[in-house]
C-alpha cells in the first residue's frame, strides 16, 4: 500500500524522518518496500504568476504568455492550453527542467516566438489527472518557490501483511505509527451538515442474509455537482497510486484509502423507488457490469438490487445502468459489511478482484460501515456541493464490544524466552489499544483459548495466572493467546528477543534419505556430466488442471525428455557438447492414487573428449554411455551391469538401445533402465539439435531413502590367478553379452572374471562372421590351481560355446 | 717365442687398447673393444696363450706383467665409460626436452548445480545442529498443505501461494515444504529436529519460457522448552556458518498463518554490508528466510498437546541463498540449465 506521509500526519505527528519511520515499521512488522519522495524529478519547476496572455501572432490555438516567478525579468512563454488568464498562479518549467518521465524543458522556438520555458498541466506533473488545461495554483502560493517544496511529498510503500487488514488503510497505518512514537491519534472528520428530509424518506434497505451482509449503512447526499475533485486531492491520491476520476468516485476511493472501508455509490435516479434489496442472485438474472460487460450471475452472487433487477455485484463490482454519471443529481452511499469468503469466491469467479473485494476478503469490523458512509457523506458534501439527508439508513446500528482473549502472562515468557513483567505486558499492549483487565474476582478459573479455527482448544487456568485483553474492534487477527503473546513481541521488538541456544534434548539419529541421492550425485559429478533434478512409467500421466503454458501441463514420467530439452537449448545458445544428468522424481497415477518415484536420468551430446592440441575429439557414443553406468554400479557396490538388446522403446535407435539391469534380489533389480540414442526420427521431427544424443533412464533401488554399501576390505588373493583367453566366432548379429553369458554358466566356481578384449572381423572369417575374444581369469582364495582344473573349465566353456553355434578360433 | 716378446706383445697391446679406449665416441665402441682386448677370446688371451712356450720360472712374471696390462685397460675403460655415459646422459635428456609451457590433456570433471549445492551446504550446517532429513511428497492434498497448517479454504492468506492443481482428486502440486510439518510431527515425538529439503511448485513463474518449480528447505524443532529466542540463536549461527562469522543478523516480525508469532529474519546486505545500496533496496538488510513459532492449530494437527509441546518452524530458498552467496542476479539463471553458467558451480 501506497503511504503518503502528508496524509498520515493527518491523523498522528510524525517527527521521524523518513527513513527512520520506515525503518520502524519494518521492525513492527509493517514491512516498509521503498521510500518514494514525490518531487524529486521536478527540477527547476517554480510557482509563476501568469502577467500577461495574448493570441501567438502566427498560430491561432497558440497563447503568447508573460510571467513572472517574482524575480527577474518576466519571462515569455508559449502555451497551447485555454484555461489560463491573467493574475493566475502557475506551475512554470524553466528552461534546464527535468520533468516526469525524463522529459527535458529547453529554450525553443515555436512558431517564430521564442518560449523561455513550459507552463505545465497536473498530468504532465504527474501531481493531479487533468492534462487538458495547466494546473492553475491556489491564489496565495508563494511565487518562485520551487514546486516540490510545496507539493512534494514522501510515498512510503508498505507490505501490509494479509492477517492485518486494518492496517490496509491510512488511518490504520497511523494507529501502528502512533505504537510506535507513542503520541495520539486524530480522527478524520466524520461530522456532516445535515438538512432536508430525513434519508428513511428517500431509502430503504432490506437485506435477506444478515450472514453475508451482517451490516448496510445507506446515505443519501442529493444536489451534487459531478465534477474534478479539488487539486489538493487529486494530488493525494496520485499520490497514492489512484488516479482521479470525479468527485464522487474520488471520494469512494479517498474513504478506502484512509479509513481502508470500499464505499459504493449509485445514481439515486436509477434506483427503484429508492429501496435496496440485498439478496443473492436468481437464475437466469444478468447485469451489465461498470466495465460494460453484460455477465450471467451465478447463484451465489450477492446483489444489490432494486425492485427491477440487480444493481451492482455486492462488494465486487458496480452496475453501468445505476453508476454516477455528469448527470446524476442525487447520490445514494453504500458502505456495507459483507462476509468475507462470499467476497472472495465470487471475485475469483468474475475474475474481479479489487482493491475493494481485496478489504472485503480480509474481514472488516461492522464499526467501519457507519465511519465509512458518515465519511464519504461529508466528502461528497465538500467537494460535490452535496445535500446530505439527515441520518443514515443502518440495518444493524449495535456497535460490536471489544473481544476479551485471555492469556497466561508466565505463557509468554515460556514461548518467547524472554521475561517480561505483567505490568511491562499490560503496557506494552495499551500501547496498540489493547486494553487489560485483571479476571472478575469471583472465578476460579479462566479459559485460555490456546487455537481457534478448524482445531479449536481451550486450557483452563487459575484466574489469578491469567488476564484478560481487551482486543479492540479492528483487530480481527487476535484471536487465540499466542496472537497476544505475538502482539507482546512485536510492540516490545523483536530486537529485545535474546539469542539462546536451545538445550532442549538431542533427537536420536535417524539415517538420512539423501545418501544414495547423494552418492550417485558425487559420483556422476566426478566422472564429467553436470546435474541438471522405483518403477519406470507407473500408471496414467498426471495433469495439471490449471497449468502455466500448454508446456507444463502434464507432469513428467521420465527426466530424459527434459535433459534432451536442456541439451537443445544449450545448442541453441551454441554450446554443443553436453553432459549432464538428474535425479528428480517422475509422476503418475493409479487411479486416484498419486504415486512418485525418483529416478536417474542421463544425457550425453557432442564430444566426450572435446578436442585439444594433443587430442582429437571423441564423440560420446553408446559406450561412454554404458561405462557410466558401469562406473554408477561400481561406486554403488553392484556387479557389472548387463547389457540386453532394446528395439522396441520409440523414443530409441532400435539398433542402439539397450536395457541394463544390474543385481537384484526378489525385491526387483537393484539398477535397472534403459540406455540409446534418441531415434533419428525424432531428431527430424521435433528438433535437429537432438540428433545423436545419448541417453539414460534409470531406476535405482534406495534412491528414495536408502544406505551405502559398506566396501569389504578382503586381503587381495595370495594365491596366483590364471588367465586363459579363448576366441569365438560368431554370426555377427549374435550379441557379445549372449556369449559371455554362457561363458559365465559354464566355466564353473573357479571363473572369477570375464572381459571381452577383442572383437575382430574380416579375413580369414566370413564377412557374415566376427570373432570375440575374451579372457577368463580363474582362481581360488585359498590354493592354487592346477592346470588340470583350468583345462576342465576351458574345456566346459569350449564344448558350450561351440553348443551354442560359435566356433573355437585357435 | 721369449719373456721378452711377450712382454714387448703384451704393452704393444696396452699401448693400442689404451689409445682405441681414448679414442672410443660412445659406450657401445667401449662395449667392442672390452669384448675385442678383454673378452674370452680377446686379444689378451691371445697373447697368453704363448704363456705355455715359456720356461716354467718365467710364467709367473708373464702373468703379473699381463695382469698390470688388464688392470690398465680396465681402469682406462671404467674412466672412459663414466665420461662418455655422463655425456651420453647429458644428450638424452636434452633430446627428450619438452615444451613445458604448453597446456595439460584436458580432463573432465562435472558440478552440481548451484541449487543442489546450496541445499547440500544448508543440511550440511543443520545437521551439525542436531538436525536430521526428512522427506515428504511433492503431490500433496489440500489438507496438508493448507488446511492442517491453519490455512481453511478461502483464506485471504492462500494469496500468498498460487497453486497448481493436478487431476488426482483433492491433491495439489505442494506449494511449500510446510505440510512436511505435519508428516514428521504426526510420524514421530519430541524431541524433533528436522529438516525438509525438497521441490515445490506456484502457479507464478518469471516469464513464459520458465518453469514454476523452485526448492525450498523447511526446518522444524519441536520439545517442551523450545522458544523463539532459541529460534533467534539457531538462525543466527546458521547465518554465520553460511555467510562467514560476524555477520550482522535480524529478527523482525513476519506474517504466516502456521507460526505464531511470526518471524523474517534478514542478514546484512552482503553487497554493502550495511549503509544500504541497490541490491538491498537501500535498507542494508537482505532477507534470507521465513520462520516462526509452530501454530497451536498446527501442532495438534500433528498430534502434539501444544500445551505441553512448542517450537519452531523455518523455510527457506536454496535459491535465494545461492544468489546472496555467489552474487547471482537472475533467479532464471537457475531453471535455464545453461552449462555455461552451471559450468562455474565446480
Ligand atoms: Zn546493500
Amino acid at each position: 500500500m501506497r503511504v503518503p506521509l502528508s496524509w498520515l500526519a493527518e491523523f498522528v505527528d510524525i517527527e521521524l524522518a523518513p527513513e527512520a519511520l520506515a525503518e520502524r515499521l519494518t521492525l513492527l512488522g509493517m514491512e516498509v518496500r521503498s521510500v518514494e519522495r514525490r518531487g524529486a524529478e521536478w527540477r527547476n519547476v517554480v510557482v509563476g504568476e501568469l502577467l500577461t496572455v495574448a493570441r501567438h501572432p502566427r498560430a491561432d490555438r497558440l497563447s503568447l504568455t508573460t510571467v513572472t516567478t517574482g524575480s527577474g525579468a518576466p519571462l515569455e512563454i508559449v502555451c497551447g492550453a485555454t484555461n489560463i488568464a491573467p493574475g493566475q498562479r502557475v506551475p512554470v518549467a524553466l528552461p534546464g527542467a527535468v520533468l516526469p518521465g525524463n522529459r527535458r524543458i529547453e529554450r525553443t522556438e515555436k512558431m517564430g516566438v521564442v518560449s523561455n520555458g513550459m507552463l505545465c498541466s497536473g498530468d504532465e506533473l504527474q501531481l493531479t489527472g487533468d492534462g487538458e488545461g495547466i494546473l492553475i495554483l491556489p491564489a496565495d502560493t508563494p511565487l518562485g518557490v520551487p514546486l516540490a517544496d510545496l507539493f512534494g511529498d514522501v510515498v512510503l510503500d508498505v507490505d501490509v501483511k494479509p492477517n492485518r487488514g486494518d492496517a490496509l488503510s491510512i488511518v490504520g497505518l497511523a494507529r501502528e505509527v502512533a505504537a510506535i512514537t507513542g503520541t495520539g491519534l486524530r480522527q478524520p472528520l466524520l461530522d456532516v451538515v445535515e438538512s432536508g428530509a430525513p434519508v428513511g424518506d428517500r431509502l430503504a434497505v432490506t437485506v435477506h442474509d444478515a450472514v453475508l451482509c451482517p451490516r448496510f449503512v445507506g446515505r443519501w447526499v442529493g444536489g451534487v455537482r459531478v465534477g474534478p475533485s479539488p487539486d489538493a486531492i487529486q494530488m493525494r491520491l496520485l499520490a497514492a497510486g489512484v488516479r482521479p476520476i470525479s468527485n464522487v468516485v474520488d471520494a469512494s476511493n479517498y474513504v478506502m484509502l484512509e479509513l481502508g472501508k470500499p464505499i459504493h455509490t449509485f445514481d439515486a435516479g436509477a434506483v427503484e423507488g429508492g429501496r435496496l434489496v440485498v439478496r443473492l442472485a436468481r437464475a437466469g438474472e444478468r447485469l451489465q457490469t461498470l466495465d460494460h460487460v453484460e455477465r450471467d450471475l451465478d447463484q451465489d452472487t450477492l446483489l444489490i438490487a432494486d425492485a427491477r433487477g440487480p444493481l451492482a455485484i455486492a462488494g465486487v463490482m458496480g452496475g453501468a445502468a445505476s453508476e454516477v454519471s455528469d448527470a446524476t443529481i442525487d447520490v445514494i452511499v453504500e458502505s456495507a459489511i459483507f462476509d468475507p469468503v462470499s467476497i472472495r469466491r465470487t471475485a475469483f469467479r468474475y475474475a474481479l478482484r479489487s482493491e475493494a473485494s481485496l478489504r472485503f476478503e480480509k474481514g472488516q469490523e461492522t464499526r467501519l460501515a457507519r465511519l465509512g458512509a458518515d465519511r464519504a457523506a461529508r466528502l461528497l458534501a465538500d467537494w460535490a456541493g452535496g445535500t446530505v439527508a439527515p441520518g443514515r439508513v443502518d440495518t444493524a446500528p449495535q456497535e460490536p464490544d471489544p473481544a476479551r482473549v485471555a492469556f497466561r502472562p508466565a505463557r509468554a515468557g515460556r514461548l518467547l524466552g524472554l521475561a517480561l513483567g505483567v505490568d511491562e505486558q499490560a503496557a506494552l499492549l495499551r500501547r496498540v489499544g489493547i486494553e487489560v483487565e485483571v479476571p472478575a474476582p469471583d472465578v476460579p478459573t479462566v479459559a485460555i483459548p490456546v487455537a481457534a479455527g478448524t482445531k479449536p482448544l481451550s486450557a483452563a487456568c487459575p484466574a489469578v495466572d491469567a488476564l484478560v485483553a481487551l482486543v479492540p474492534t479492528w483487530r480481527r487477527d487476535l484471536l487465540v493467546e499466542a496472537d497476544i503473546i505475538e502482539e507482546l513481541a512485536r510492540v516490545n521488538g523483536y530486537d529485545r528477543i535474546p539469542t539462546t541456544l536451545p538445550a532442549t534434548p538431542m533427537p536420536p539419529f535417524r539415517p538420512t534419505p539423501l545418501a544414495v541421492r547423494d552418492h550417485v550425485r558425487g559420483t556422476l559429478a566426478g566422472l564429467a556430466p553436470a546435474a541438471a533434478g522405483e518403477t519406470p512409467g507407473e500408471g496414467d500421466p498426471i495433469w495439471v488442471t490449471n497449468p502455466l503454458s500448454a508446456d507444463h501441463a502434464l507432469l513428467r514420467q521420465n527426466l530424459v525428455g527434459g535433459l534432451v530439452e536442456v541439451i537443445v537449448a544449450n545448442r541453441r545458445r551454441g554450446r554443443e557438447d553436453a553432459a549432464i544428468f538428474e535425479v528428480g522424481k517422475g509422476y503418475g497415477r493409479l487411479a486416484d492414487d498419486a504415486r512418485e518415484w525418483w529416478r536417474l536420468g542421463i544425457a550425453l551430446a557432442g564430444a566426450f573428449d572435446p578436442p585439444a592440441w594433443n587430442r582429437e575429439r571423441r564423440a560420446a557414443d553408446l559406450d561412454d554411455m554404458k561405462g557410466i553406468v558401469e562406473a554408477l554400479a561400481g561406486a554403488l557396490g553392484l556387479p557389472r551391469p548387463r547389457f540386453a538388446t532394446l528395439a522396441t522403446e520409440p523414443m530409441l535407435h532400435p539398433g542402439r538401445a539397450a536395457t541394463v539391469l544390474v543385481g537384484g534380489d526378489a525385491d526387483g533389480p537393484a539398477l535397472s533402465g534403459a540406455i540409446g540414442e534418441v531415434h533419428p526420427a525424432l531428431a527430424g521431427e521435433w528438433d535437429e539439435r537432438s540428433r545423436g544424443a545419448l541417453v539414460a533412464e534409470l531406476s535405482i533401488r534406495g534412491l528414495a531413502a536408502g544406505s551405502l554399501p559398506v566396501p569389504r576390505g578382503l586381503t587381495p588373493a595370495r594365491h596366483p590367478e590364471v588367465d586363459r583367453d579363448i576366441a569365438i566366432v560368431v554370426t555377427a548379429e549374435r550379441p557379445a553379452g549372449e556369449i559371455e553369458a554362457v561363458i559365465r554358466d559354464h566355466a564353473g566356481p573357479l571363473l572369477r572374471d570375464v572381459r571381452l578384449f577383442d572383437v575382430y572381423r574380416g579375413v580369414p572369417l566370413a564377412a557374415s562372421e566376427r570373432s570375440l575374444a575374451f579372457r577368463l581369469t580363474f582362481g581360488d582364495p585359498d590354493r592354487t590351481l592346477n592346470e588340470a582344473e583350468v583345462e576342465t573349465a576351458m574345456a566346459a566353456v569350449t564344448s558350450a560355446a561351440t553348443a551354442a553355434g560359435g566356433r573355437i578360433r585357435s | 717365442m721369449d719373456l721378452a716378446d711377450l712382454t714387448r706383445d703384451l704393452d704393444a697391446l696396452r699401448l693400442r687398447a689404451l689409445a682405441a679406449v681414448a679414442a672410443a665416441p660412445d659406450t657401445a665402441t667401449l662395449e667392442a673393444i672390452e669384448v675385442d682386448v678383454l673378452g674370452k677370446k680377446g686379444e689378451l688371451t691371445s697373447v697368453l696363450r704363448g704363456i705355455g712356450a715359456l720356461p716354467p720360472d718365467d710364467r709367473p712374471r708373464v702373468g703379473a706383467v699381463a695382469n698390470t696390462v688388464r688392470g690398465a685397460i680396465e681402469a682406462a675403460l671404467a674412466d672412459r665409460r663414466s665420461g662418455l655415459a655422463s655425456s651420453e646422459l647429458a644428450a638424452r635428456l636434452e633430446r627428450e626436452r619438452l615444451d613445458v609451457t604448453t597446456p595439460g590433456r584436458p580432463l573432465r570433471h562435472g558440478s552440481l548445480h548451484p541449487s543442489i549445492q546450496a541445499m547440500a551446504e544448508i543440511a550440511g550446517i543443520f545437521e551439525q545442529f542436531g538436525f536430521v532429513v526428512h522427506e515428504s511428497q511433492e503431490i500433496e492434498d489440500d489438507l496438508t498443505n493448507f488446511q492442517m497448517l491453519n490455512i481453511p479454504p478461502d483464506h485471504p492468506a492462500r494469496d500468498l501461494w498460487d497453486t497448481l492443481y493436478v487431476d488426482v482428486p483433492g491433491h495439489l502440486l505442494r506449494t511449500h515444504t510446510s505440510p512436511g510439518q505435519i508428516r514428521v510431527m504426526q510420524a514421530m515425538r519430541p524431541p524433533i529436529r528436522a529438516l525438509l529439503p525438497g521441490r515445490c511448485f506456484r502457479y507464478e513463474s518469471v516469464d513464459a519460457s520458465h518453469g514454476f518449480e523452485f526448492f525450498q528447505v523447511e526446518g522444524l524443532m519441536v520439545d517442551e522448552g523450545t522458544t523463539l529466542a532459541d529460534l533467534k540463536g539457531l538462525l543466527d549461527q546458521f547465518a554465520q556458518a553460511m555467510f562467514g562469522t560476524g555477520k550482522k543478523t535480524r529478527f523482525r516480525p513476519g506474517y504466516y498463518p502456521f507460526t505464531e508469532p511470526s518471524v523474517a529474519f534478514d542478514v546484512e546486505c552482503l553487497v554493502c554490508g550495511g549503509p544500504g545500496c541497490p541490491a538491498c533496496g537501500r535498507s542494508g538488510w537482505m532477507t534470507i528466510l521465513g520462520a516462526g513459532m509452530v501454530h497451536p492449530v498446527v501442532l495438534q494437527y500433528g498430534g502434539l498437546d501444544p500445551e505441553r509441546y512448542q517450537g519452531f518452524a523455518f523455510g527457506m530458498g536454496p535459491e535465494r541463498i545461492s544468489m546472496l552467496k555467489h552474487g547471482i542476479s537472475d533467479l532464471r539463471l537457475f531453471m535455464d540449465n545453461d552449462l555455461r553458467f552451471l559450468d562455474q558451480f565446480r
